[in-house]
C-alpha cells in the first residue's frame, strides 16, 4: 500500500540545515531565496522537522525551525538622527544594560511571539523578515515610528516624554506597522490611516496582554503607559477602553480621540486625524473583547488578524467596510450567530460605525 | 511684520504643537519665502509610520512638509522658529509656551 503524500513535502526535498542557511542569506540578490527559505522553515513541522533533521544534526530539537526565524538586531543612533546607527545587540546577545536596547529587544520578541505563536505568522511578513530597531535616536527626540523598514525610538525630552521603549505596547504598535505594510497596506490617510493606527494600537495593547497574562477585564487598554513623565497629568497616550480620557494637562491639553462617529474629528492635520479617530475603531475592538471576555488575543484578535490578512481589506478601506469584514471574518472562524460574531457587530454598531 | 507659524502634529503622540514668530516682511519675503515657493507639494507617499507632519505658513503662503523631507534649509527655518518662539513672548507662541508641564 502507497502511504499518503505528506502535507510537508517541500520540506523533504529542501533539508531543513539547507533551509536554515539559505534563511541566513543577506545579498540582495538572495533575499526572495532567503524569504522562501524562512516561510518554509517556519512551517515545518517541529516533529516532522525533528526526525528530518535528527540524523544528520542531533543537536537541533523540535521547534528549531521557530527560533531560527526570529532574528534580532538593536541599532544605537547615539543621539543622532542618522539610520540605522551602530549595532549594539544582535540575536542571542545576553542584556547590555542599556534600557532602551533591552526594552526594544524584549519587545520585538514578546510582539514577535504574539504573531508566530498565537496567529502562526511567521514575523510581521510572513516570511521570517529579521526584525531590526534603532534606539537613541535624534535629541530628545519625543516620537517613535516605523520607517517601513525598522522601529525607530527617541529618548523622550525629559520634561513630558521619557524614553519610548518603557512601554511594550508602543514597540508592538510599531512593529504592527510593519505587519500592515505587509498585509492589508491599509493606505495612511483619512480612514484607512486612521484604521492603520487602530490596527497598531489594537495588537501593541495584545503584546502586552499577552505578556502580562491579563484578560479584557483586567487590562488597563492604555496605549503608551509610563511614557509621560510625572510632570504630566495623565497615564498614557490614549485609551481603547475609554478613547479621550487617557491625559488631561495643561500644557498638551486634553486627549483629543473619539470613542463614537457622533464625534469623528475632520482635520487636515496629522494626515488626516490618524491618530485622533483610531480611536473609533479602537473602542469597536475594546467593546466586542470586553463582551467576550477572557484573552482578548484570543477570539477577538484572531478575528481582527483574519480581517486584516483576508484579502478583502483594500488599501483605501473605510470604517464601514472595515467592519464589515471583521463580522464576516468572526463568521467565518466561529460560525453566523456565535456570541464572537455578535459581540463584533454589536461593537460596531456601538460606536456608530454599522 | 510678517507671521511665520510651524505646526507639528502626527507623530506616535498625536500631539499638535505650533510654534510662531514675527518677521520683518522684508526678512520673510528675502530669506523664507523662496522656500516655500520652491517647495515640492506633490505629497509623495512612503512607508513611513508616526513621522511628523509640519505645517509651514508665512503669511498667507503655506505648505505641508512630511518630517524626513525637513532638511537643510527647511530644517533651519524649522528649528529657528522653534527657538525664536520660545525666546519671544509667550502667548504669541501657541501651545510652546517653554513652561514646565503640570
Amino acid at each position: 500500500m502507497i502511504p499518503p503524500t505528506p502535507s510537508h513535502v517541500r520540506c523533504s526535498i529542501v533539508p531543513p540545515y539547507l533551509l536554515a542557511r539559505l534563511a541566513k542569506l543577506e545579498a540582495p540578490e538572495h533575499q526572495a531565496a532567503a524569504a522562501a527559505a524562512r516561510r518554509a522553515l517556519v512551517e515545518l513541522d517541529p516533529i516532522h522537522h525533528a526526525r528530518a533533521t535528527a540524523p544528520r544534526d542531533p543537536s537541533r530539537g523540535a521547534g528549531t525551525a521557530v527560533v531560527l526565524a526570529l532574528r534580532r538586531t538593536i541599532a544605537d543612533a547615539g543621539g543622532s538622527e542618522s539610520l540605522p546607527g551602530q549595532i549594539v545587540r544582535r540575536e542571542g546577545d545576553p542584556p547590555m544594560g542599556d534600557a532602551a536596547v533591552d526594552e526594544a529587544y524584549a519587545g520585538l520578541g514578546a510582539t514577535y511571539e504574539l504573531f508566530s505563536e498565537v496567529y502562526g505568522r511567521s514575523s510581521i511578513d510572513n516570511s521570517g523578515l529579521p526584525l531590526d530597531a534603532t534606539v537613541h535616536y535624534g535629541q530628545q527626540y519625543d516620537n517613535a515610528f516605523w520607517d517601513g523598514t525598522r522601529m525607530v525610538f527617541g529618548d523622550g525630552d525629559g520634561e513630558i516624554f521619557g524614553r519610548f521603549t518603557a512601554s511594550l505596547t508602543v514597540i508592538g504598535h510599531e512593529l504592527a506597522h510593519g505587519f500592515t505594510q505587509y498585509s492589508s497596506n491599509l493606505r495612511y490617510q483619512g480612514q484607512s490611516g486612521a484604521l492603520n493606527e487602530s490596527i497598531s494600537d489594537v495588537f501593541g495593547v495584545l503584546v502586552e496582554q499577552r505578556e502580562l497574562g491579563q484578560s479584557a477585564d483586567a487590562a488597563s487598554w492604555l496605549v503608551g503607559e509610563g511614557l509621560f513623565t510625572d510632570e504630566v497629568e495623565g497615564r498614557a497616550l490614549r485609551s481603547l477602553k475609554a478613547p479621550g480620557t487617557a491625559y488631561d494637562d495643561d500644557v498638551l491639553g486634553k486627549d483629543p480621540q473619539p470613542a463614537t462617529m457622533a464625534d469623528y474629528v475632520d482635520t487636515t492635520s496629522d494626515n488626516g486625524g490618524v491618530h485622533i479617530n483610531s480611536g473609533i475603531p479602537n473602542h469597536a475592538f475594546y467593546i466586542a473583547a470586553a463582551r467576550l471576555g477572557g484573552n482578548a488575543w484570543e477570539r477577538c484578535g484572531q478575528i481582527w488578524y483574519d480581517a486584516a490578512t483576508g484579502g478583502r481589506v483594500p488599501t483605501d478601506c473605510d470604517f464601514s467596510l472595515f467592519a464589515s469584514v471583521t463580522v464576516e471574518a468572526a463568521i467565518a472562524r466561529f460560525g453566523d450567530g456565535s456570541p464572537e460574531a455578535d459581540a463584533v457587530r454589536y461593537a460596531w454598531r456601538e460606536v456608530g460605525v454599522l | 511684520m510678517t507671521r511665520i507659524e510651524v505646526s507639528r502634529s502626527g507623530g506616535f503622540a498625536g500631539l499638535t504643537r505650533t510654534w510662531s514668530v514675527e518677521v520683518s516682511s522684508t526678512e520673510a519675503e528675502e530669506r523664507w519665502l523662496p522656500l516655500l515657493e520652491g517647495a515640492d507639494n506633490s505629497g509623495v507617499e512612503d512607508a513611513e509610520r508616526d513621522r511628523y507632519v509640519y505645517h509651514i505658513a508665512i503669511g498667507y503662503r503655506e505648505v505641508t512638509v512630511a518630517e524626513s523631507a525637513v532638511e537643510g534649509p527647511w530644517k533651519e527655518l524649522v528649528e529657528w522658529v522653534k527657538d525664536a518662539s520660545s525666546s519671544q513672548r509667550g502667548e504669541d507662541s501657541g501651545q510652546e509656551s517653554g513652561q514646565a508641564p503640570g
